[in-house]
């Protein structure tokens, strides 16, 4: 949008040029994207709807007919005189009554066959009860809360620790050369199983932390490899001439990182900071362990996942999927710019 | 980007002005500690840890009476059916996953760069988004997508072309199927990583082979795959060990029982519903120890098929 301020006149050419690569991008976007669309329409429908063949693919009921005070469904009947839309008073296996919407005062129309060969008259309904029922059955501000809270510490935590490591690894010289730096992502790869059973015991059973946010949120302290390699590698691409006039005036080294490195870095942070986002408000593993105890401190997704266990109808553990997909994506959609670019950046460095 | 690389291959560190090799040493390891903290307390003593548990009968309900039984264990994953079940079922998928992760990755990521493509933000963060979706979420969008009678698949994809019999997912059990299909969409990573090397190709190798005559196919399998493949090898290792239940580049938080890798769930049910962590050790080791020999085997072959640019 931004690239084109004058409209030129509309080229054939290069329209048809442009037309296949554009076209195949979307049609393979739409069948990358069709589940989360699926989730999204089925979390909309009427539960009636879920196991009705006839029904339209789009959220949707069969027509309702108030008639004497007392609702009744619209149905394509085949009549002598062509299809009719009437409203199914009494049903029947063998004869229904009809009434015609159309005309109510002609009374009750008789109608020989079984009234459940007719396909109903649908019209779009959406069933926002799918989405409230989850407020309705689960502390969800707390939960909220507790996510935030969860997230802001963990943040805060994460990125002080990773972006001093990160600076470390950048601009200083270490012992072993680059050998601890090899070695931090050599620790990517051990498998958390691997270090996971020691550190559950000792949660568990010598600390007792169950029920308390200290699990969840002290190896956070620590920094993480992740964050830390993409952090280095944006360090080192830039410039060092800066630092250094800094360093002649006497700065030390967490004051050029905070006055001089960090506010060229923007985009690197965000992404970090975003990575970490969209970790800790899908996290499940941690929670499930060790704040399963303790329902105060049950943070959305878990709270959530939890419910959707206890549950059987689709269209509702759908809605409650919505529920927590959408402020990740809206903060995607959003940051997508600097998300982006933070870690298409990273690759080209690798 | 140009500007990037150059800085890169100078190997930055802080020009000594006037400050000694051991105090920047002193500074750097000050700056780095917590993470050397944390490899310590989080990463060494575990591992050294579960190493030692492996080679006892700890039971998280009777520690007092933890033993050590050598490598009883041990000689109980290689004749344990169960476990041999699972890690073989495990590699299976991973054979399957890995490439058609790395193949999918490399395919979006060409897509996302030509040149002719518009909207590429939103494209490209459209083709990300569900890299941020939960697994069991995306667990439950699948199942639900590719159902034989309510879901799209058959509904909207087969059934207007009379190919209702072409759903797989009517008749046998579905659970790896649905861990292909999800996988799909762990490839947001790897797309990235994908297109950050792509763009890091200067224009002029490609306009000298355009030059040459060289078709837009050709182009693409004989420089553009040569000329990301260290792209290409990182992605694989980051997904092969993310397959094998290592920290990945986007953790989608499944949950201890809701993973997909069958061995991990085994090790799970061994963890959480026998108790046995001695034996879950063991388990965790032999499966440590089988990726450690694959990552340290593609390392050993990266010299034939990665390019490394010249350094200095």
């Amino acid at each position: 949008m931004m690239q084109s301020p004058v409209h030129p006149p509309f080229d054939l050419k290069r329209f048809l040029r442009i037309l296949p690569c554009n076209l195949f991008a979307w049609i393979l976007l739409a069948l990358y994207l069709a589940p989360v669309l699926f989730m999204i329409n089925t979390a909309m429908m009427p539960t009636e709807q879920l196991g009705d063949k006839s029904a339209p693919l789009y959220p949707s009921r069969i027509t309702p007919y108030e008639y004497q005070g007392r609702q009744y469904r619209i149905y394509n009947v085949p009549a002598e005189d062509g299809m009719k839309q009437w409203a199914l008073i009494n049903p029947g296996l063998e004869m229904s009554q009809f009434i015609d919407p159309q005309d109510p005062e002609a009374g009750l129309i008789e109608w020989n066959g079984n009234w459940r060969s007719l396909t109903g008259v649908y019209e779009p309904y959406f069933e926002w009860e799918n989405f409230t029922v989850l407020f309705k059955s689960l502390p969800f501000t707390q939960m909220l809360g507790n996510t935030f809270f969860l997230i802001l510490a963990g943040e805060v935590a994460v990125l002080m620790s990773s972006i001093i490591v990160a600076y470390g690894f950048a601009r200083f010289s270490l012992p072993g050369g680059n050998l601890l730096f090899y070695l931090m992502i050599a620790t990517i790869l051990i498998p958390e199983k691997i270090t996971f059973i020691p550190t559950f015991f000792l949660y568990v059973g010598v600390l007792d932390w169950r029920g308390t946010v200290l699990p969840v949120l002290l190896h956070l302290f620590f920094g993480n490899a992740v964050y830390i390699f993409l952090l280095r590698q944006n360090f080192k691409s830039l410039p060092i001439d800066l630092e250094e006039a800094g360093m002649i005036d006497g700065a030390g080294p967490l004051r050029r990182l905070f006055y001089i490195v960090l506010p060229q870095s923007w985009p690197v942070v965000i992404t970090v900071s975003l990575l970490h986002f969209f970790y800790a408000w899908n996290e499940t593993r941690l929670a499930s362990l060790y704040l399963g105890t303790n329902p105060e401190l049950m943070p959305v997704s878990f709270g959530v996942q939890n419910y959707q266990s206890l549950i059987s109808i689709d269209n509702v553990i759908d809605a409650s999927t919505v529920i927590v997909l959408i402020i990740p994506v809206i903060v995607l959609l959003f940051a997508q710019k600097y998300f982006m670019q933070g870690l298409v950046i990273t690759g080209t460095e690798r | 980007m140009q500007t990037t690389q150059t800085l890169g291959k100078n190997g930055m560190v802080a020009p000594s002005v006037s400050i000694e090799t051991r105090y920047k040493h002193q500074i750097g390891l000050m700056l780095i500690s917590p993470w050397l903290i944390g490899l310590v307390v989080f990463k060494l003593v575990p591992i050294i840890a579960s190493l030692v548990l492996s080679f006892t009968d700890f039971h998280l309900l009777t520690p007092q009476q933890t033993r050590f039984n050598g490598l009883g264990n041990y000689e109980f994953v290689f004749t344990d059916v169960k476990a041999g079940a699972v890690f073989v079922k495990t590699i299976q998928l991973a054979m399957i996953v890995i490439p058609l992760q790395t193949f999918a990755s490399i395919f979006i990521a060409a897509l996302l760069n030509n040149k002719d493509l518009l909207m590429k933000n939103t494209m490209r963060t459209l083709f990300f988004l569900p890299s941020i979706i939960p697994s069991f979420a995306a667990a439950l969008m699948w199942s639900g997508f590719v159902n034989p009678s309510t879901g799209w698949l058959t509904r909207l994809l087969l059934s207007p072309f009379g190919l209702e019999g072409l759903n797989l997912f009517s008749s046998r059990d579905t659970t790896g199927a649905l861990f292909i299909l999800s996988s799909l969409w762990t490839a947001g990573p790897g797309i990235l990583i994908m297109m950050g090397s792509m763009q890091g190709i200067a224009p002029e190798i490609y306009e000298a082979a355009w030059i040459d005559g060289a078709g837009p196919v050709t182009r693409f399998f004989k420089m553009t795959i040569p000329l990301i493949s260290p792209a290409i090898f990182f992605s694989l290792i980051l997904n092969l060990t993310a397959v094998f239940g290592g920290a990945i580049l986007m953790d989608r938080g499944n949950t201890f029982r809701g993973t997909f890798s069958s061995y991990d769930g085994y090790v799970n049910y061994v963890l959480f519903d026998l108790f046995q962590m001695g034996y879950a050790s063991g388990l965790a080791w032999v499966f440590f120890v089988f990726v450690i020999a694959v990552v340290l085997i593609l390392f050993r072959t990266s010299r034939r098929w990665v390019y490394f640019p010249e350094r200095d």
